[in-house]
């Protein structure tokens, strides 16, 4: 994981279209920041190394060092990561029809959950204006809930870890999708090696996500067709479905996923994580019943609040079916295969050092497995 | 009283260039005068606007609106029969162009003189335009001062000659001129003369009574083509042609202007006065055909000094070609032969050295001494320095916000621009942010015309700036012509409440003139608005509240103007008082590291900063300082405090 300046996260990342406003590098200094759903830099900064490239998703990223180090577990490619535990769950009676939820509100109840308990003091989520996603640094239950609902565009959430940081708290909860996950990783690891660092977050909580939009293309696309400020909700439903919906107080907008997809930007593509695998829990839809989520338990930590979670009446679990879990494994390996085919056809996968920087290292023997032998890993 | 108005004659003076122009327009008697603030020409009106705020002369003095408004307010007074003069830089001259074509076929009635400066060598302009040309296009005469006591006695003969030939008189003058001073034996003021009265019901053709215009065409311009005959013949013994050298000379140099020093200097560096004869000329349009004929046949070899473009070389050579049959074959040493630049201001040096080329002489070395002595002060005396705005300024404030929102905006929006000190922005000073960069009022103009090309599959925000001045002076009308056209744009109003780039002149949007009346204030939020465009208006030094709304109108289609208005520095009512005590907090400084690397030091650089590299740290240096604030707003680390001052 070499770790260069400025300069080189314009080139390597946001030139190549391979910025995912994931928001790491934002607000980190005077230099970046995210406005409108695209990042920007304001003037050009002359340091050689520094952490705006350091906790970027995109730069070169060693999935073992970062599994090992967050996960303590070596990164084996298996399709979910590695979990305690998978479950269905849904919010719970102290939180049913308190929120406008995306699916169970598992995410939002176990947040509660957290702030309820004190683990948490604050949680760093994601909010909408009109189509744009903006960070946002929830301290209250209302705040959790009016951060409810899925923004289907790559938003910079990061942004307010590093807000959160400033203040020098330790009881941060972070929801974001997996890049974002993987990102918050890299802050956690302090790749500096800075002496004035601490580590902010108690709770990392993943969204499963095969990819969000650029959110100034999505604009463009739709903006003819819907005010932007009447809208409600979106929602992605799973296959058969082929359209996004978007949702205004009097319509209801399908669009096209083809069309859609020409929004998605190339660093979704080389995304091999699924199921946000760098966590505590990770929460996704649950395959037939969308009032319903998948949630991955992955550390020590997230189990024991989804424990007292149950306990208490904020989240409601069941045992989930074994071919939906089958189908959300297969779901997941083929996102891992297309995305290392991905990044190798582009040259980002294990390069050659001098030959140009990567955008993800794995080990060798570990990509034949993964891409070479139909069936060990994808079934 | 200042000398200029209560000199006695035969008193000597020091006067600066543009201060002898000035008394030699008084010694004319001259009532109105007008101009637009144009360095190197604006102390001119300065100083008679003084001599008219002292009221002991009837005198009106006035800063118009822009140049070809100043000739128009100039050539009133003339029509009706008092003397008058317009003042303008050269670019100002462009301006005024297309009334001075109507003008001078119209001709005048009281005398009247337009000073047009030119700045070879662009040392307070972006460019290097040529008067001398005007002259000639619009069959005018043209003197050129070659000297201070020429500079005063030269305007007062100038009026004259545009009360014997009833036309307008172009005087013109250059930076090095106009801005040196020199010693001025002074004439007589006179006592103050008749009313202005304008007749107009005589016979349409009447030169006195009549109409003024300039049709019919024919017989107007054969009549302005007989003044100018007149005027040709009295330059013939002008005593402002002179020559000085042997009877025969081995070479002739034929020069004007501020060139007749350094041709003079140049001659004595060498010591070859007994082998070369200068020929000074002050009346450079019409060249005097029988003066320069008598010269040119005393000797063979003729060497032109003149700066910028060859006007006098190509006028000598047509007539040394026209003369060919007597004259005999020329040899011309000019511009055009490679001997002296066509771009750049002269100086002695280069005319020493092509005149040592000419005369197959060594060049003059420098004393190596001195040499040495000369290189070692230039570099221990003056601190390399980067061209920047003043600590304090609001343009650094301003083109921050353009330039930050535009690089949030990311859609490779860019910014048109044109004169003021603002131009700075194409430097790092203005964070490089403009990207054009013509005549005053083009940017918005330019503007306008990219506003249109969204038709052309162009996306990118269109800005333009415009100082407070040039608003009044040449950006009404781009921005109507965008509104009127549904162009998408943003003009940035830089209003820092006057023309402060030239010294703080007044314009319309003050409450006081030149000459310290009252006058009429003119809003410009207001007038936006009612020509149809989104008007916010912001105070620069509000950082984040600017650039939120900058963001914000660039969204939008349309023609929006936002108005940025914080006075100058450097504006009388600010100077030297220091709206906050200003510090550096070093335990939150974050210095080079990640996390700030020096933003204040490196990218805003305002002079008042300093970076203490020992400690890696920023400090304020409290003499530079000016105190207005900003930079705590932009650290990162909030280690820059403000205070207010007591
Ligand atoms: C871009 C994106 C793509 C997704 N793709 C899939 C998928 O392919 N398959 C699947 O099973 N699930 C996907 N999800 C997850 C799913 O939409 C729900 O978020 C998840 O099921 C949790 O539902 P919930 O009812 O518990 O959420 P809620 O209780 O409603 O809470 C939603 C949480 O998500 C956070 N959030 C919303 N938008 C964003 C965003 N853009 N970035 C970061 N955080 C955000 C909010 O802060 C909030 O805390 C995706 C989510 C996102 C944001
Ligand atoms: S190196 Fe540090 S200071 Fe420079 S742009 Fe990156 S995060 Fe900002
Ligand atoms: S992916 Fe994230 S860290 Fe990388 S450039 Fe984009 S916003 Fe910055
Ligand atoms: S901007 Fe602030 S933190 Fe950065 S060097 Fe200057 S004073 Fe220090
Ligand atoms: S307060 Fe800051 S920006 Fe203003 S003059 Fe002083 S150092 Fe410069």
């Amino acid at each position: 994981m070499r770790i260069l300046g400025s300069s080189e996260l314009c080139e390597d990342v946001q030139k190549k279209d391979l910025c995912v406003d994931c928001g790491a590098c934002a607000g980190l200094c005077p230099y970046f920041v995210s406005h409108k759903g695209k990042i920007a830099r304001l003037f050009p900064c002359t340091l050689p190394q520094g952490r705006c490239h350091a906790f970027c998703p995109k730069t070169e990223i060693d999935l073992n060092h970062v599994s090992e180090t967050i996960v303590g577990k070596s990164y084996d490619g298996s399709p979910l990561g590695h979990m305690r535990a998978i479950w269905k769950t849904r919010a719970g009676r102290l939180m049913q029809g308190k929120g406008a939820f995306q699916n169970g509100g598992t995410a939002s109840s176990l947040l509660v959950a957290a702030m309820a308990s004190g683990l948490i003091d604050a949680a760093a989520l994601t909010r909408r204006k009109g189509l744009i996603p903006e960070p946002f640094l929830a301290t209250s239950t209302d705040q959790i809930l009016s951060c409810a609902g899925s923004k289907y565009m790559a938003s910079p959430t990061l942004a307010s870890v590093h807000e959160y940081s400033r203040e020098k708290g330790q009881k941060l909860a972070v929801v974001g999708t997996p890049c974002q996950m993987t990102a918050l990783g890299l802050i956690r690891m302090n790749p500096l090696g800075r002496e004035d660092f601490h580590d902010p977050v108690a709770l990392s909580m993943g969204l499963f996500c095969t990819w969000a939009l650029d959110t100034r293309r999505l604009i463009r696309l739709i903006e003819n067709r819907v005010n932007l400020q009447d809208i409600q909700s979106m929602d992605v439903p799973p296959p058969p479905s082929q359209v996004m919906t978007i949702r205004t107080c009097d319509q209801n907008l399908a669009i096209p996923l083809d069309e859609i997809r020409t929004a998605i930007p190339a660093g979704c593509s080389i995304c091999p994580d699924m199921t946000a695998e760098f966590t505590d829990l990770s929460v996704g839809a649950l395959e037939g019943d969308p009032s319903w989520n998948t949630l991955i338990v992955r550390t020590e930590k997230g189990e024991s609040l989804v424990e007292e979670a149950v306990r208490q009446g904020y989240l409601e679990r069941d045992a989930m079916r074994p071919e939906h879990l089958e189908h959300l494994r297969k779901g997941a390996s083929a996102k891992k295969k297309r995305a290392f085919i991905m990044a190798r056809d582009k040259h980002l996968l294990n390069t050659d050092p001098a030959k140009g920087p990567s955008a993800l290292i794995i080990k060798e023997d570990l990509v034949k497995k993964l891409l070479g032998e139909e069936g060990s890993c994808l079934h | 009283m200042s000398p200029l108005s209560s000199g006695k004659k035969g008193s000597r003076h020091l006067f600066m260039g543009n201060e002898a122009i000035a008394r030699g327009a008084l010694e004319a008697g001259v009532r109105v005068v007008a101009g637009y603030p144009g360095t190197p020409a604006s102390e001119i009106i300065e100083n008679l606007a003084k001599i008219a705020k002292e009221g002991s002369r009837k005198l009106y003095v006035e800063w118009s609106v822009n140049e070809k408004v100043a000739l128009e307010v100039a050539s009133a007074a003339s029509f009706a029969g008092l003397p008058t003069m317009a003042v303008m830089k050269q670019p100002g001259l462009n301006v005024a162009a297309d009334y001075l074509l109507h003008l001078s076929g119209s001709g005048v009635r009281g005398p009247m003189v337009l000073v047009s400066a030119d700045d070879p060598g662009a040392l307070s302009s972006v460019n290097e335009g040529e008067t001398r040309y005007y002259a000639k296009l619009m069959e005018i005469p043209l003197l050129e001062p070659g000297d201070f006591q020429e500079a005063k006695d030269m305007t007062t003969w100038a009026f004259k000659l545009s009360d014997t030939i009833k036309n307008v008189v172009l005087l013109r003058t250059v930076t090095r001129l106009s801005h040196a001073s020199g010693t001025v034996v002074l004439g007589e003021i006179p006592e103050n003369g008749s009313n202005a009265f304008f007749k107009h019901d005589g016979f349409i053709l009447d030169p006195n009574e009549g109409a003024i215009l300039s049709p019919p065409v024919e017989y107007k311009h054969t009549e302005q083509q007989r003044k100018l005959k007149i005027a040709e013949a009295l330059f013939e013994d002008s005593p402002f042609n002179t020559y000085t050298g042997p009877e025969k000379p081995e070479l002739l140099i034929i020069t004007s202007s501020i060139c007749s020093l350094y041709s003079k200097e140049a001659v004595s560096i060498l010591g070859v006065r007994d082998r070369v004869g200068i020929l000074k000329l002050g009346t450079t349009w019409p060249l005097p055909p029988k003066r320069l004929l008598k010269h040119l046949s005393s000797c063979d070899h003729i060497f032109i000094v003149e700066e910028v473009l060859p006007f006098l070389e190509d006028e000598v050579k047509i007539l040394a070609a026209e003369h060919g049959k007597t004259l005999g074959a020329k040899f011309f040493y000019g511009k055009k032969e490679g001997y002296l630049p066509m771009v750049g201001e002269m100086n002695p040096d280069k005319v020493a050295a092509a005149l040592s080329r000419i005369l197959a002489m060594p060049q003059p070395g420098m004393d190596d001494v001195y040499k040495k002595r000369a290189t070692e002060i230039s570099f221990a005396g003056s601190p390399h320095r980067e061209a920047t705005f003043c600590p304090g300024c609001p343009h650094r404030a301003s083109f921050w916000t353009l330039n930050t929102a535009l690089s949030m905006d990311n859609r490779n929006g860019f910014v048109c621009g044109d004169i003021g000190c603002y131009s700075m922005a194409v430097l790092p000073a203005g964070f490089s942010t403009l990207k054009t960069l013509h005549a005053m009022g083009s940017g918005t103009g330019v503007a306008s015309g990219f506003g249109k090309l969204g038709g052309f599959g162009m996306s990118q925000p269109v800005l333009s700036v415009c100082g407070d001045s040039t608003f009044f002076h040449s950006a009404i009308p781009p921005l109507v012509n965008a509104i009127h056209h549904h162009s998408n744009m943003t003009l940035v109003v830089l209003d820092n409440s006057g023309t402060a780039m030239t010294g703080f002149q007044p314009h319309p949007g003050l409450e006081k003139d030149a000459m310290g009346n009252v006058a009429e204030k003119i809003d410009i939020p207001e007038v936006c608005r009612a020509l149809g465009a989104e008007v916010r208006v912001c105070d620069p030094f509000d950082v984040s509240e600017s650039r939120q709304v900058l963001l914000d109108l660039m969204d939008r289609d349309g023609v929006k103007v936002l108005v940025l208005k914080q006075s100058c520095a450097l504006s009388p009512e600010k100077k030297s008082l220091k709206k906050y005590t200003m510090s550096v907090d070093q335990s939150l400084c974050a210095g080079e590291n990640c996390g700030c690397n020096r933003l204040c030091t490196r990218i805003f650089a305002c002079p008042g900063l300093i970076w203490d590299k020992e400690n890696n740290r920023s400090r304020i240096d409290e003499v530079v300082c000016a105190g207005c604030g900003v930079c705590s707003s932009i650290c990162p680390k909030g280690a820059i405090m403000k205070k207010e001052a007591v």
